[in-house]
């Protein structure tokens, strides 16, 4: 044990550095996480295509969002499988804010996170009241997303089947309307910025450990002490409000949102689950890593195969999360953490 | 809403029940034995739809010849899935078991999407818009034979879960399954064909729909939901209570559709389904849950 001590001191200081950046593995999802935003962020510098910085933005986005439904399923294991509930709910919230209200975007999908976090309270209370755990709460979100779906059609304020476009006006930075690519993308990125970061207080905070406790054993947990129905109802506010956030700029991104678009289940495995089930649930790189895979080849399928024939985007989304669970239940990260510790073993017996 | 009106409706609400009670039984089926929700349930009465129209168009054979062919077919492939993927996430997080049948249904959407497109198709038979009247009320023939053909199949599934001596071996494995393993039941096996028998019948309610049913791939989400409503109101796990539910389903659905029009008569069940799963999550059927 001293020798051990003795022996770290006397290392050369890159060593600190090196223990800084990659000393566990906590440290090194973050690492690495910060690398492919920093390499994403390079990116307009390298690529002039519009096409593939598209692809970076939406990467980036799915990332957010992915790590909103992480904190949910994947740190607290709540069977929020229609997750897009709240995306939908703020990307709604947002152009109405600016279409009907005139109010900018930059307010409005904070605002927007805030009616998902609150539509998020709501689920979690009924649910809790009722006691809806496991299948049954899997369901319940699926019937609200069914329901919801067919309101959102009927409801002419809000367009009704047709949805609602963004009235586009001059590209204005007041409005969070561009003529390029770039802006779009540091906006994702700083959105992926606040993600990793309240992801990773979470994960580092008690509340973070409850929610680890009750997605283990939710009866132990309780058995100890843990709240089980605070800590489940702050894991879906957190979640709901990043995903009602990442919503918004979806919208703006795309420029429109339609009832049959976002409450849609396919859409919902392709947006919401694909990204953290193959990056590795409950991890803290995991939904980077799965959005970085899942984006870009899936456009890559989608611009070089689905012309002729379509379901093949489908099929490819199917065998991702089919081989995911079969196969590297932990996803990527998991993969990834299993090599490092491997790596890291030898290091430190040689000390 | 007159009499005859009323009594119509009613006929028709227990015509789309049937089907309904088909679907649900298969669902029920699975989650009773193997306690697993079935996400891609809908997948299944999808894929049984398009097993008639492929026998139609390219053998010229009559939709309901092919029920044989999809009870092998998808039923076969139902097991095959069974034994290959769930088997293996049987002890997993149920969110495990979640993304894995939401792959699977994504992956069969997929697949038939590619090789039959998604392109709304239907078949045409002679008899799609024959109509027989009988006391004052019409019945098409289509739906009266799939009415009848489901209550029939319902019936053999039920004695067969009775009666038979593998009947009573899938009854057991419900009832527990180590239990079931100590009297020398093939637990796995009976697994395997449960799944196989529940995705079975819930192609042959596909067939069914075939003669006068559009078929698009993502159709069988819509089916999924109905029987998850179904399943739940007639409790989990419950054969004759996803009967009774799909009967029911069906009758409230065809009234909200009179009332309300048909594309937000799904409101109605979502409705039910949320009011079931809040304050009787055990369903009409089950005890009250501590």
């Amino acid at each position: 044990m001293s020798a051990e001590a003795t022996n770290n001191i006397t290392k050369r200081p890159s060593r600190s550095l090196w223990h800084t950046l990659f000393g566990d593995w906590d440290r090194t999802q973050i690492t690495v996480s910060v690398i492919l935003v920093v390499l994403m962020a390079i990116a307009p510098f390298f690529i002039d295509s519009p096409y593939f910085l598209g692809i970076i933005i939406l990467a980036a986005l799915y990332a957010f969002i992915g790590i909103s439904w992480n904190i949910v399923a994947g740190f607290t294991g709540q069977l929020l499988i229609a997750h897009i509930i709240f995306l939908a709910l703020g990307g709604y919230t947002t152009i109405v804010l600016l279409n009907v209200y005139r109010i900018s975007p930059w307010v409005g999908i904070f605002i927007g996170g805030i009616v998902a976090a609150l539509a998020g309270i709501v689920i979690a209370l009924i649910t809790l009241r009722y006691g809806l755990k496991l299948d049954y709460f899997a369901l319940f979100t699926i019937a609200l997303l069914v329901a919801l779906r067919t309101l959102f059609l009927k409801w002419d304020f809000v367009g009704g089947a047709v949805g609602m476009y963004l009235r586009l006006a001059n590209p204005s930075t007041a409005k969070m309307i561009f003529d390029t690519k770039p802006p779009y993308l540091y906006i994702a990125l700083g959105l992926l910025v606040i993600g990793i970061v309240i992801q990773y207080l979470v994960y580092n905070s008690k509340m973070g450990k409850y929610f680890m406790a009750i997605r283990e054993d939710e009866a132990a947990a309780s058995a100890l002490g843990v709240n089980t129905s605070r800590y489940k109802t702050l894991s879906v506010i957190i979640g709901a409000g990043l995903a009602g956030i990442g919503g918004g700029f979806y919208v703006m991104y795309v420029t429109f949102i339609d009832p049959t678009g976002l409450f849609n289940l396919g859409v919902n495995v392709e947006i919401v689950m694909a990204g953290p089930i193959i990056g590795g649930l409950g991890s803290l790189a995991g939904p980077i890593l799965g959005a970085l895979v899942n984006k870009p080849i899936a456009e890559l399928i989608r611009g070089f195969l689905a012309g002729e024939r379509s379901g093949i985007t489908l099929i490819v989304y199917g065998l991702f999360l089919v081989t995911s669970i079969m196969f590297m239940p932990r996803g990527l990260a998991g993969v990834f953490q299993t090599l490092y510790m491997k790596i890291k073993r030898p290091s430190r017996d040689d000390v | 809403m007159s009499p005859e009106i009323f009594y119509q409706t009613i006929i028709n609400g227990l015509f789309t029940g049937g089907i309904y009670a088909l679907v649900s039984i298969g669902l029920t089926l699975i989650y009773g034995v193997l306690i697993i929700v079935n996400f891609a349930h809908g997948e299944f009465l999808m894929l049984g739809i398009y097993v008639a129209f492929w026998a139609f168009t390219i053998f010229g054979t009559d939709p309901y010849l092919a029920i044989p062919i999809a009870v092998l077919l998808i039923g076969g492939m139902g097991a095959l899935i069974q034994r290959g993927l769930i088997q293996r996430v049987l002890d997993a997080h149920p969110l495990n078991q979640i993304v894995l049948l939401v792959g699977v249904s994504t992956l069969l959407i997929g697949l038939v999407q590619f090789f039959f497109s998604a392109e709304p198709r239907s078949i045409h038979v002679p008899y799609e818009t024959e109509v027989i009247t009988l006391f004052g009320l019409r019945m098409s023939i289509p739906r009266l034979i799939a009415f009848f053909a489901s209550m029939l199949i319902s019936l053999s599934l039920f004695l067969f879960l009775r009666y038979t001596r593998t009947g009573k071996a899938i009854r057991a494995v419900s009832q527990s399954r180590e239990a079931a393993q100590l009297m020398g039941i093939n637990v796995k096996y009976i697994y395997m064909l449960t799944f196989g028998i529940g995705t079975a019948i819930t192609a042959v309610a596909g067939v069914l729909l075939a003669p006068n049913h559009r078929m698009i791939p993502t159709m069988g989400q819509a089916y999924s939901v109905i029987a998850f409503v179904v399943v739940v109101l007639g409790t989990m796990g419950n054969f004759v209570g996803a009967f009774i539910g799909g009967l029911i389903i069906g009758i409230v659905e065809t009234f909200a559709g009179f009332f309300l029009g048909g594309d937000v008569k799904i409101i109605a069940s979502m409705l039910i389904f949320i009011l079931i799963l809040l304050f009787r999550p055990s369903g009409l059927f089950g005890r009250k849950r501590s």
